[in-house]
């Protein structure tokens, strides 16, 4: 078996862009390699028994509740659906065939989906198979079905022609314009965490009691309790009996597998097996290994009720796990070992459901398979006391012994975080794979309060999904939200509303000839007309999304695990929940290739006046063949991530302007939708659509993400960009959310104690800073190498020499080379 | 006068660190890795990875008042320095920055307001500014005035020296150092002299005044070791054994390598251990 090599998140971005995805691990013996052995490397298969019962289930269902049809479907998937026990796994429980699978939605986008089976096993980004006798299932029987019925036509629908025309190509599935991006139609909610606590807790046996009780007060004459709370009632009863009977099942077949087996550790394994299946998740969880069954089960259950946006989160697992290792290590019954096996078991589970976009924007927007399924670690307690404890470390530590890329880990970090907590996160990130990646308490929490949370939602949030952050029994809203590409928008303004790629087609708004500026603010405020309108249609987008999505889709599971749902007998997906707190956001993507375009214009063309912006122009039209110098000028021009004042302050101005927006319109739409700057992959496919840019970059390729700086024009060091990144934001309004942000460090900038304690220190500054979200990447001699061939990208790849550091491009070839090599020498 | 500042220094001193780097040298060390360190005036540096080449561009040549630059037939710059008058006109001019002026004159309040940018990153590690060169001490009064006003706002302080300088001066930035870098090369005057252009004499006496009068201050003496002038056993034995009873000193050998040589060709010189 060849030895696979680890790569840092950086430099799996980078080969995003060129490959697929490839998994990463050491060969070490243990049971979660070997049983990471048998799923390694292969394509992953559509399984279609979720999309197939759903579908017959739903067939019997029309006319009533969607709660209740939904809850209904999960049952039937319950009772039919194949149930697996993995060779040698200790957790169980899987939704599709053995090795790596993804499942299908129809109600989502079920209208493309005959098509789209015919592409998915060549498609370039996050390819897979599929059973010839599966698709003919799926043209014949799935597809039909969901015709005239899925969210993503009633959209395109109700969207008008401007707003639509922004949003889709106007071909035969409508796909994406990657301008004002809708992301709604490829998953039916965006990332979200349960309560997994009440389910450790009380079991869904007391879920159900507590429903029952309900059902019982219920005023029997009452036309919104019979047609609306009855129904919910019901919903969550069914779903608890669905869940239920799903573990029972494994329970049945782990005890058929204990007789037939001939190996008596793995017989008294299965039995065990089955015996924690008939207590779990019927019953509370009694001890550490129930409690993680319990949970798996939980969400496995949850992928099967509906896509959740980037994978459905783990929450804190190192709090609501806590209290079971704890009687478990003070009576003996498990040591740390067990409890790491346990976890790695779960994560080698995790690493087989891939989460399958349909769609070609879906696929792009999370290329490489990408997940997000949160597991959080560290923090402050609900009464604002540190919350790290020994399963804390064990959640580290097994980051850091099995480098599988799940689940991803978040690391909250506040100011009381002891030097070992963040000594142990510095050295996991040391690791090199990225992990874990860091949120602030103290940018969060704040936030939270002044959006209506109360200290103890507060102190006790989840990191969810990608950089979002979730209280379980607080944050209500669910609706998918606009990815917006503001480089479009520059490009509009260049050209008068018309982009190269859609030719004569007017997309935007005409704000004049580029001839026609006279000076940088006249431009820029052509381009904030733009930006603006770009917004205008985003919240159209928004407002549509969030009534269409309650006529569309139901959660009975995710409504059982949410204490305001259960009080108030509202399904999650509803607009608004009583005592709920909404908080929905829209994304800035492209912002440092903006910022960098308009400090480029300003010093070039109207300061220095080097060139005309017609120039400029023709320049961009020609994606800058013959006009190479010019473009060194603009690419010299200051640029966002150097704490350069004159970059920063342009893209202060546009954060200011899009809080603005919102904070006048997100009223009308009743939700907080906050400004953020998460793009997953999409800077990539949006890149694709906008040609060059007056930063110099050249047409089609990949925006800047996030809130990190363009592809290699930070110059000046980590340090340049946190300061940058703090110079933007625009602290006094509170329409903010995440902004994700991605530092690069060579490993040797990072060797040993004294690097351990620098990059603490670099971490703490951040925190201080107040800036949301942070993840390293530290680097491969590969990466070297290409930075070598293609020193533009890289120019800000720093390496440690011999007593100093320095930039790698500005060295000599000669001297590149000896690093290379040297590197090489460390490596083995 | 000051050739680079550089953020994010982790090698240098205590925690994250922001030095500045003064022009100016009084050494001529054979193994120098930062020949735009030694003049102490400002000189153009010409990196031809960056130059677009003349079939695109010759903007510095159109600039040039006293025809000084050529090109090579790659189409790279040659600057012929002895016609140059260092104008700096060439470099404004350039569109891909490749050509670069080494050596930009600030005041002590715009050194500090940068350094200060950074105070955040300097807190958890004791963290400041590191004064280094060129040798610092050339600058004699601006460089105490500066470490003064440093000390004023806080900030902690390290210098990196060679030790040749007057003694009054190097006392006198000691009043406001937390540290002292001090390079020790060799106690053989004969080498000395052959490989650094200047006797070791002053630089010891000065250690030893540092030592007498300032005892508790921490002094971190570092020797660059170099094949053929002082890799041998018995000379850097030699150092350690003076360094014994010395007070608060800490030792550190760094190895020789050759990464400053392609900044040699930028600046039009020759590396002098090419041979």
């Amino acid at each position: 078996m060849s030895k696979e090599k680890v790569l840092s998140a950086q430099e799996k971005r980078i080969l995003f862009e060129i490959n697929g995805e490839k998994n990463t691990l050491y060969n070490k013996k243990n049971r979660a390699f070997d049983l990471l052995k048998h799923v390694q490397g292969e394509k992953p298969v559509i399984d279609i028994e979720r999309g197939l019962y759903f579908t017959r289930s739903f067939k019997t269902t029309e006319g009533q509740p969607l709660i209740l049809r939904w809850a209904k479907a999960l049952k039937y998937y319950a009772e039919h659906a194949k149930v697996y026990i993995d060779d040698n796994q200790l957790i169980i429980g899987r939704i599709g065939r053995p090795g790596r699978y993804g499942i299908l939605y129809p109600e989502l986008d079920g209208d493309i989906l005959g098509d789209a089976i015919k592409q998915l096993p060549e498609r370039e980004t996050s390819p897979f198979n599929i059973d010839p006798n599966d698709a003919k299932i799926i043209s014949e029987e799935i597809a039909p079905y969901w015709k005239g019925k899925t969210f993503h036509e009633d959209l395109i629908k109700a969207l008008t022609p401007k707003t639509a025309a922004l949003t889709y190509n106007q071909d035969k599935d409508f796909t994406s314009r990657f301008i004002v991006n809708e992301t709604a139609s490829f998953r039916s909610s965006i990332q979200w965490v349960h309560d997994y606590k009440i389910v450790l807790q009380k079991g869904f046996s007391g879920i159900r009691r507590e429903m029952e009780k309900k059902l019982n007060e219920l005023d029997e004459f009452s036309p919104v309790d019979q047609t609306e709370k009855k129904p919910f009632i019901d919903a969550v009863i069914t779903v608890c009996d669905a869940i239920v009977l799903w573990a029972h099942r494994h329970a049945k077949l782990a005890g058929q597998l204990a007789a037939k087996e001939y190996n008596t550790v793995r017989k008294a394994e299965l039995e065990k097996i089955a015996k924690i299946c008939w207590q779990v998740p019927e019953y509370p969880a009694r001890n550490f290994r129930e409690a993680v069954q319990s949970q798996w089960f939980t969400q496995m259950f949850s992928r099967v009720e509906q896509k959740t946006g980037t994978v459905i989160s783990n929450g804190r697992m190192d709090q609501y796990l806590y209290p079971f290792y704890k009687n478990d290590i003070e009576k003996s019954l498990i040591t740390d070992d067990d409890v790491q096996e346990i976890f790695d078991c779960m994560w080698v589970a995790m690493s087989q459901y891939i989460d399958l976009y349909i769609s070609s924007a879906g696929g792009a927007f999370n290329e490489g398979y990408a997940h997000w399924e949160a597991v959080t670690v560290g923090g402050q307690t609900s009464d604002g006391n540190d919350a790290v404890n020994d399963l804390t470390y064990i959640l580290l530590k097994s980051k850091r012994e099995f480098p599988l890329n799940y689940p991803d880990l978040a690391a909250r970090i506040h100011t009381r975080s002891s030097q070992r907590y963040l000594a142990e996160v510095a050295e996991t990130i040391k690791e090199g794979s990225g992990f874990p990646k860091l949120i602030n308490d103290e940018e969060v929490i704040p936030l939270l309060l002044s959006k209506g949370a109360d200290f103890e939602d507060a102190y006790d949030y989840s990191v969810s999904g990608c950089a979002e952050c979730r209280m379980p029994n607080r944050d209500t809203y669910t609706s998918p939200n606009a990815y917006i590409n503001f480089a479009a928008a520059l490009e509009m303004t260049i050209y008068n509303g018309h982009m190269l790629k859609y030719g004569d087609e007017l997309i935007g708004l005409k704000t004049g000839d580029a001839e026609t500026f006279t000076d940088f603010d006249e431009f820029f405020a052509a381009y904030l007309r733009q930006q603006k309108n770009f917004l205008k249609h985003a919240f159209i987008q928004q407002h549509e999304i969030i009534r269409l999505r309650a006529k569309h889709f139901a959660s009975p599971l995710g409504s059982a695990l949410h204490k305001l749902c259960r009080d108030t007998l509202t399904d999650l997906h509803q607009p608004h929940i009583k005592g709920g707190i909404d908080l929905g956001y829209f994304e800035f993507i492209g912002y440092a290739t903006v910022i960098d375009s308009l400090a480029a214009i300003k010093k070039i063309v109207f300061e220095e006046k080097k060139a005309t912006l017609n120039q400029v122009k023709k320049a961009m039209q020609h994606n800058f063949t013959g006009y190479e110098l010019l473009r060194q000028r603009l690419v010299n021009a200051p640029k966002y991530g150097n704490n350069d004042h004159y970059a920063d302050e342009i893209g202060r101005t546009l954060d200011r302007e899009a809080l603005l927006f919102t904070r006048q319109y997100s009223k009308e739409l009743g939700i907080n939708l906050d400004l953020r700057y998460v793009p997953f992959t999409s800077h990539v496919p949006f890149g694709k659509v906008v040609s060059a840019t007056p930063n110099g970059r050249l047409a089609w390729t990949p925006l800047s993400d996030g809130s990190s700086a363009s592809q290699g024009a930070d110059l000046y060091g980590p340090t340049a960009v946190l300061l940058s990144n703090f110079a933007t934001k625009n602290y006094q309004y509170h329409e903010r959310a995440a902004r994700l942000l991605n530092v690069k460090l060579s490993p040797a900038c990072v060797q040993g104690e004294s690097g351990t304690q620098k990059l603490v220190q670099f971490i703490e500054a951040w925190r201080d800073l107040k800036l949301w979200h942070i993840q390293f990447n530290v680097i491969n001699q590969d990466t070297l190498i290409a930075a070598q061939r293609n020193p533009e990208n890289y120019r800000n790849l720093l390496v440690r020499i011999a007593g100093y550091s320095a930039y790698f491009t500005e060295l000599s070839v000669d001297l590149q080379n000896d690093i290379i090599a040297r590197t090489q020498n460390e490596a083995i | 006068m000051v050739f680079n500042i550089q953020h994010y220094s982790l090698h240098d001193g205590p925690g994250i660190r922001t030095i500045i780097f003064f022009k100016g040298c009084p050494l001529r060390c054979r193994w120098c890795c930062n020949p735009e360190s030694q003049n102490h005036y400002p000189e153009i540096s010409y990196d031809e990875k960056r130059c677009l080449g003349n079939e695109i561009c010759s903007e510095c040549q159109k600039v040039c008042e006293n025809n000084a630059i050529m090109f090579s037939s790659e189409g790279k710059a040659i600057i012929q320095r002895d016609k140059c008058s260092n104008c700096m006109k060439c470099i404004a001019e350039c569109p891909a920055k490749a050509y670069k002026k080494e050596g930009i004159e600030y005041t002590a309040d715009e050194l500090l307001d940068i350094v200060e940018q950074d105070s955040i990153f300097y807190r958890g590690g004791n963290g400041g500014l590191t004064v280094s060169g060129g040798e610092p001490l050339i600058h004699g009064q601006f460089l105490i005035d500066l470490l003064k006003a440093a000390k004023k706002l806080r900030l902690s302080t390290a210098m990196e020296t060679c030790g040749y300088a007057d003694y009054s001066i190097l006392k006198q930035t000691a009043e406001y150092l937390d540290t002292i870098l001090f390079d020790i090369k060799s106690l053989d005057n004969f080498k000395h002299i052959i490989y650094t252009g200047k006797s070791n004499q002053v630089i010891l006496n000065n250690f030893e005044s540092l030592c007498n009068d300032f005892p508790h201050l921490h002094k971190h003496v570092r020797t660059p070791v170099i094949p053929g002038f002082n890799n041998s056993i018995e000379d850097l034995q030699k150092i350690e054994d003076y360094l014994k009873d010395k007070p608060a000193v800490t030792y550190e050998k760094l190895s020789y390598h050759r990464f400053g040589v392609g900044k040699y060709k930028t600046l039009g010189r020759k590396y002098p251990m090419d041979d």
